[in-house]
């Protein structure tokens, strides 16, 4: 069929496909990797505002729980399909797998739109969501998270329809709950740091110090900015940020050769990542084009912003300096870009493996709440370095002995921890 | 020594005389004053306490006679020394009080009598005189009052009221004997006939000469002696009627006669408000109550006074008279400042607050939600106050200013602002504002404009005159000068180029000024140095932003902020404020933390009480530094953390630390303030038969109504007439589903995504493509003069096959967002309704339409959608590749010069995408705003005319110019007030040339921009945006080069000068 639309799950059994035939996985194998273990289905009845009733369609996809319980987030979504869902929770068990964490993959979603609906039904939503699937998660068997469309507080109302059931406590049956409602510490500096600690263990596979080193970063948001702070702290010299501008609806990058001071660009930001111009520019800032991130003469460079934000156009721009850059955002780099940079040789953290802090921390809250034990901070940032150093040296060791493409070698690490998960069990 | 002593005995005498005169008056006060006692009680008692006033008591005696009855002291005898002083009632003798001294005494000043005894005598006649008449008037009042009691026992009671009135007020008698007679005709009384005809003031004309309208005088009837006619009639009354019919009807003429004198006030146009002002006071003091008014004397009374202090719009009138009450007036004239011989009104703001209360007032007990409804204390300037103190300052001549042209009007303003700060109210004006500010006391005030313009239903005034706040701090001669310092600056506003402008537009030129002037203290508290109300904000009864399908127009609209309500009327662009539905509470324009978060309010509006300035500042900072001042600061706020909104409960904010995100969540969700607002709305609503607009603020404990008129459609939101005959070739789409009001006139372009095309694309980045390939149209194609129109939601992240991936700034600059939703099998897909960016949508005014082609009774002209040329490929070619995907249509092109016009009608929930000429919009409909952007095209046609001027002024071989052409907005006939004149120099001179030329065009760019400037108020640093292209440029067809000649939007050729001046 000619212009056959897209589809995220045709598109991610494809990449299985061939990082499973360049691993010559068996048909069996194959077979069960590529298609999700279990599915749910289900019909949500839910009484609205006004007294009438309306029926929502539900899944839970768990794509593999060899090595753990499955993890994955619950979306709300108007026009969520089952293909969807499963793309995704078979990401999930890739990611999980990368980061080295005892855990499988698994999504869910809801079709629906929040903007259309009040919090009350957002409620009614959640807790007949878990009626339906109360037989097949929980701590021990799935474990959902917010995702598209659901926060903090749609967990909380699960997390409570799970125990009102139950007739306990159990916090580690879904994660991503409020700080002090069985929430962790130190989500927010979670993914940020993590692209530093794996940055961190790249440099020193590289043999550079890191106080030799300079970096320009897109985006000046929640990951980015953890990124620059650590960063700077093991010596790094960040020379350029770039941000959008909500008022001339654009984006700027923000300059300083000899190196930005976190501290006093931060105390010009808002809440959104985006930096004041005019006092940017009184604090010797150069103000740039949005785009001129991508061509500083560097040694990084951290998009932590954007998807598709290096692109076929934009790859060219990449001075020769560069020699790693570390895929905070999701999907920051398009295929094509992707072709480029693996030619020129440059080292890149891919995306679920650099950003796999924010899983790793929403599984270090799924053990503080199965203890109903809750660490400071610094205890669980400490873990997180210690989980996300040996999940980098795992990947880079694969991809210097097998000579692969650090995005490739991620893929395999991943896959073959999940198929070796199977063997062990003698499921195939 | 004897004849000192004898000195002082004399005084101390006659100073004991003078306190036992006095005793005796203070006992006769006493007695006549006991109400409960009979009248012979008190004559009786009167008579006793005389002698010991006397000079000789032992030997004195007194008599009261009253018509036949006589009192007197037992000794009492008739003598030849005697004083006596007569008694009257209204004037007429009833009797008289005699004293006298049984035996001879020494001589005095009047035989043996003092002169102080006689002006005691008389002072005790007096006090009986007025003793009977009060007594009287007791009696027949109260014999009115219990027309329930036994007729026998009254006997011919009304006799006794005609006779009262016989004596006292012969004109009242004559009123009632009218009534009588007109009362027996109708009753059928024949022999009434005949008394009539001595009434009529036509008695002995013919009647052909009445109807003729003779020019000649007619002559006065004498009219008969009153109580002899009026006897007359009675005696026939008393013949034809019952005792009962007459007391009633005689006891209800009183009655309504007593409200006349009011009528007679308010009927006559000449009368001044103080003399009106008057006229309710005396009424009110009279102690009359309403209730024993007829109904129509009633209705009567209170439109008079409706019509003469608030409005005199048919539509107001008739909603107001049922909701006012005299004593309703008496409170207003209270807090209402007039100048000495006033006939002005309160203005349109005014009216429309007082009668918003009186509603609510009067309905309040049906809902508990309105119970607790305020207004702040409101003082009035009534609309005349502004013609005396022009007059007062002989400033006549600013009533003329609104003729000049627009640019001298504008010229002029900032001189007129002056004048009027530097000149001096009435005095009458002036001790009315300082009694305002007594009663205001020195809280922080808002002036604002209430113009009798504003009063027209329909012509939405609102914005165009001033509103001061005031600190109202220091001493009271400081704040008086600060508040007629503020009225004098809305008083000047009046003659303000944008008004003026805004009127000649609409025709209201030759409505005469009137400005009435608001002085109301605004509703806040003190929070540090600032002073705001905890929030504020305006609300509509229709809500013609819908967010969801779910939420229908007459759930209304809240637009909520933090502290002033200034930046909830504004649409700033750069802040949002919080918008609810009342009818659909939870169903909330931003679902995710991170929108709420994003379209929070970030600013909000106060007034610092220590620079005694209106400021702006940030919610932030604010909060961080006083928010533990600020009053239910819990309901006003969330806590943000870690992507967690959570509404705190008292006491759960630490204000210094934590991430705070004004949200209103504990306001909207744990006060009643939903219900309140849904109450308010629905029954202004429904009282005023007209959708409604209000404004409202709270201090954190009562909501307070500041404002309340008719909701008029803002800019481009009126609803839109659908014409019915549209040809089918030139209806390209309709709609009828979820459809707002407007129209978007004046479309050039049209950016379409085609959905089945869209759904095709087989990979992601291919539809990330099309979202790159939209903003890039978005910043080529002309402003406001595009529509996009793609597939299910625009916006879409994560799963794009729903929609196209563009942020805010890839369409900012469309007039319109179309969702197209194409069924697919027996399934509809949902459209976003622009969520994604709807607050972004909603400050920019950009329209939203979904369309359901695949409905029935709905047209979607693919063909003219799909086929026609694609001018993709010339604006964007490295987007070739989708071009099957996006087509850009440029509608004059495949329209015949015609271009497409969106007219959206909530009313009909219909809308219709046409093809028409390009025009101004006033051939849709003579009541829709005019933009600024195309206004009777005045501004492209000058624009175009100087730039053909320029032409043919610029000599072509001094500056080495080839061709020059005009591109852009004046070329396209779009130009507005703001836009600049592009030209393109196709230029092949040297570097000197160059220079000489730009130099040119600078000056010439600085001189229209001035010019514009007056014309219009738009301040441009220059007016000419000229662009220089070379052979080169020409060859390679880069930049503007592309224009010469071009597919579309081709830049038209200028004719230059034919030869060189030498």
């Amino acid at each position: 069929m000619v212009n056959r639309p897209f589809n995220a799950f045709v598109m991610a059994q494809s990449q299985f496909d061939k990082i499973a035939d360049s691993l010559g996985l068996d048909q069996a194998t194959k077979d069960l990797l590529r298609n999700p273990i279990r599915e749910y289905h289900f019909s949500l009845p839910v009484r609205m505002d006004d007294g009438s009733f309306k029926v929502f369609q539900g899944y839970r996809v768990q794509h593999n729980d060899a090595r753990g319980p499955a993890k994955g987030g619950i979306r709300f979504h108007p026009q969520e399909t089952v293909d969807t869902v499963r793309a995704l929770a078979m990401w999930m068990t890739w990611k999980c797998a990368v980061a080295d964490l005892p855990l499988g993959g698994g999504k869910g979603g809801v079709i629906c739109d929040p903007h259309n609906l009040s919090m009350t039904e957002q409620q009614n939503i959640c807790r007949a969501y878990v009626r339906q699937v109360v037989r097949d998660i929980g701590p021990i068997r799935d474990v959902p998270a917010p995702d598209v469309m659901t926060t903090g507080q749609h967990m909380l109302w699960m997390v409570d329809e799970y125990e009102q059931i139950h007739g306990g406590r159990y916090p580690g049956a879904i994660t991503g709950k409020p700080v002090g409602m069985g929430g962790s510490l130190g989500r927010t500096e979670a993914t940020g740091f993590g692209v530093v600690f794996a940055l961190r263990e790249a440099l020193k596979e590289l043999g550079i110090r890191p106080q030799d080193t300079t970096a320009s970063v897109q985006g000046f948001g929640n990951v980015a900015q953890y990124a620059v702070e650590l960063y700077q702290q093991i010596g790094g010299t960040v020379i350029a940020v770039s941000c959008w501008d909500q008022e001339a609806q654009r984006a700027h990058t923000f300059r300083r050769k000899d190196g930005i001071d976190f501290a006093e660009l931060r105390g010009i930001t808002d809440r959104f990542g985006g930096i004041s111009k005019p006092q940017a520019a009184n604090l010797g800032y150069e103000v740039l084009p949005g785009e001129a991130w991508i061509a500083q003469d560097v040694d990084i460079l951290l998009p932590c912003a954007l998807e598709n934000s290096i692109t076929g156009e934009s790859v060219i721009e990449i001075p020769k300096r560069v020699k790693i850059i570390a895929e905070g955002a999701n999907g920051p780099t398009t295929p094509d870009a992707d072709h480029v940079l693996r030619e020129r040789g440059i080292f890149v953290i891919p995306d679920f493996l650099a950003n796999a802090g924010g899983v790793t921390c929403s599984y270090l809250e799924q053990v503080q709440s199965n203890m109903n034990y809750f660490w400071e901070k610094d205890e669980v940032l400490g873990k997180l370095d210690v989980m996300m150093t040996s999940a980098f040296v795992a990947v880079s060791e694969m991809a210097r002995k097998r000579k692969l493409y650090m995005r490739d070698a991620a893929y395999t690490i991943a896959i073959a921890r999940v198929a070796q998960a199977c063997k062990d069990r003698g499921w195939v | 020594m004897a004849e000192q002593d004898q000195r002082v005995a004399d005084i101390l005498r006659s100073l004991k005389e003078r306190a036992k005169e006095l005793n005796c008056l203070y006992q006769v006060e006493e007695i006549t004053n006991n109400a409960e006692a009979s009248l012979d009680d008190v004559l009786r008692g009167v008579i006793d306490v005389i002698p010991p006033g006397w000079q000789y008591p032992d030997v004195c005696a007194a008599r009261v006679c009253i018509n036949d009855t006589e009192h007197a002291s037992k000794h009492f005898r008739e003598t030849t020394w005697s004083q006596s002083a007569k008694i009257k009632v209204y004037g007429e003798p009833v009797g008289t009080i005699d004293v006298v001294y049984t035996e001879t005494m020494p001589h005095a000043d009047e035989g043996p009598f003092l002169k102080e005894e006689r002006k005691l005598l008389e002072t005790i006649a007096d006090r009986i005189g007025s003793c009977i008449t009060h007594r009287r008037l007791l009696e027949t009042m109260q014999s009115m009052r219990t027309p329930a009691k036994a007729a026998p026992a009254r006997g011919r009671e009304w006799a006794a009221i005609l006779d009262l009135l016989r004596r006292t007020d012969q004109s009242l008698l004559m009123r009632v004997a009218r009534k009588m007679i007109n009362h027996l005709c109708w009753s059928g009384v024949h022999d009434a006939e005949v008394l009539l005809q001595r009434f009529s003031p036509y008695q002995g004309i013919d009647e052909p000469d009445v109807f003729l309208e003779s020019n000649r005088p007619r002559q006065k009837n004498s009219t008969p002696s009153a109580t002899t006619l009026a006897d007359e009639v009675f005696d026939l009354a008393a013949v034809n009627l019952s005792d009962d019919e007459i007391i009633s009807c005689v006891h209800g003429w009183i009655k309504q006669d007593r409200a006349s004198f009011l009528v007679n006030t308010l009927e006559n146009y000449h009368t001044a408000i103080s003399e009106v002002a008057d006229a309710i006071q005396r009424y009110q003091h009279a102690g009359h109550g309403e209730v024993e008014l007829s109904h129509s004397t009633r209705k009567g009374l209170l439109v008079a006074l409706v019509r003469r202090f608030l409005s005199d719009q048919l539509e107001y009138i008739n909603v107001a008279k049922n909701y006012v009450e005299i004593k309703d007036f008496h409170q207003l004239i209270r807090r209402l400042i007039y100048p000495a011989r006033g006939h002005g009104k309160t203005g349109g703001k005014g009216a429309g607050l007082f009668l918003a209360y009186q509603i609510v007032q009067t309905h309040k007990d049906e809902d508990k939600f309105l119970e607790e409804i305020k207004t702040p204390k409101t003082w009035y300037l009534t609309s005349d106050g502004m013609h005396d103190f022009v007059y007062c300052n002989h400033l006549e001549d600013v009533f003329s200013q609104k003729y000049k042209e627009i640019d001298e009007v504008r010229q002029e303003y900032p001189d007129i602002v002056q004048v009027f700060k530097n000149s001096q109210f009435s005095a009458t004006i002036v001790k009315g504002l300082s009694l305002a500010l007594d009663d205001l006391g020195d809280k922080p005030l808002i002036v604002r404009s209430s113009s009798l313009l504003e009063d027209r239903f329909g012509a939405a005034f609102s914005g165009k005159y001033k509103s001061l706040f005031l600190a109202n701090r220091g001493s009271k001669q400081e704040r008086l000068e600060a508040l007629m310092d503020a009225i004098a600056e809305v008083y000047a506003s009046t003659f303000g180029p944008d008004p003026i402008q805004y009127r000649a537009e609409r025709n209201l030129l030759d409505f005469q000024e009137g400005m009435g002037v608001l002085i109301q203290e605004v509703v806040g508290t003190r929070v540090g140095n600032y002073y705001l109300p905890a929030f504020a904000g305006v609300a509509f009864s229709h809500n013609e932003f819908r967010w969801s399908p779910r939420i229908k127009r007459e759930d209304g609209l809240v637009r909520l902020v933090p502290g002033l309500g200034t930046r909830a009327v504004d649409r700033l662009g750069d802040d949002y404020p919080v918008l609810v539905s009342p009818g659909q509470p939870g169903l909330r324009a931003n679902a995710t933390p991170e929108e709420v978060v994003r379209y929070a309010p970030r600013y909000l509006d106060v007034i610092n009480l220590d620079t005694n300035k209106f400021e702006t500042i940030e919610v932030r900072e604010f909060l961080r530094s006083t928010g533990d001042e600020l009053p239910a600061a819990e309901m006003l706020i969330s806590i943000y953390e870690e992507n967690h909104l959570s509404a705190p409960l008292m006491g759960r904010v630490d204000f210094q630390r934590d991430d705070l995100v004004m949200t209103f969540e504990g306001l909207l969700n744990r006060t009643p303030f939903v219900k309140q607002m849904h109450a308010l709305l629905k029954l202004l609503e429904r009282e005023v038969k007209h959708p409604v607009d209000i404004e409202f603020a709270s201090d954190g404990k009562d909501l307070y109504l500041l404002q309340c008129r008719a909701q008029a459609p803002a800019k481009s939101t009126r609803p839109a007439p659908i014409p019915r005959d549209i040809a089918h070739q030139r209806l390209i789409f309709s709609a009828n589903r979820h459809v707002s009001n407007g129209i978007v006139p004046n479309i050039t372009h049209i950016v379409y995504v085609d959905p089945q095309r869209y759904s095709q694309l087989a990979t992601r980045e291919e539809m990330l493509a099309v979202g790159r390939a939209v903003g890039k149209l978005n910043k080529l194609l002309p402003k406001r003069q595009f529509i996009l129109m793609g597939p299910g939601r625009w916006g879409s992240r994560g799963d794009i096959r729903l929609g196209v991936s563009v942020t805010y700034s890839d369409i900012n600059n469309t007039a319109m967002l179309v969702e197209i939703a194409r069924r697919t099998g027996d399934y509809t897909p949902d459209v976003s309704f622009g969520t994604h960016f709807f607050q972004d949508l909603v400050e920019s005014e950009i329209r939203y339409l979904p369309l359901y082609p695949d409905e029935d009774g709905v047209t979607f002209n693919e063909a003219f959608l799909t086929h026609g040329s694609n001018l993709l490929t010339d604006l964007v070619p490295e987007f070739t590749a989708l071009a099957d995907t996006v087509r850009v249509i440029d509608v004059p092109q495949v329209a015949d010069g015609n271009v497409l016009y969106v007219l959206m009608n909530a009313d009909l929930d219909e809308a219709v995408g046409v093809l028409s000429e390009l025009t101004s919009q006033a051939n849709y409909s003579d009541d829709v705003e005019k933009t600024a952007i195309t206004h009777d095209g005045a501004d492209w046609r000058w624009r175009a005319r100087i730039a053909e001027s320029i032409a043919a002024k610029l000599a072509p071989a001094r500056f080495g110019i080839k061709a020059l052409y005009l591109i852009g907005s004046t070329k396209n006939a779009t130009a507005g007030p703001a836009s600049d004149i592009d030209l393109l120099v196709h230029f092949n001179g040297n570097d000197e040339q160059r220079r000489d030329l730009l130099r040119w065009f600078e000056g010439w760019s600085m001189s229209l921009a001035e010019i514009n400037y007056f014309r219009t108020g738009y301040r441009t640093e220059g007016l000419l945006d000229v662009h220089l292209i070379t052979d080169d440029d020409i060859a390679q067809q880069s930049s503007y080069a592309v224009k010469i000649d071009a597919v579309t939007d081709a830049a038209r050729k200028l004719k230059m000068s034919a030869r060189d001046p030498s």
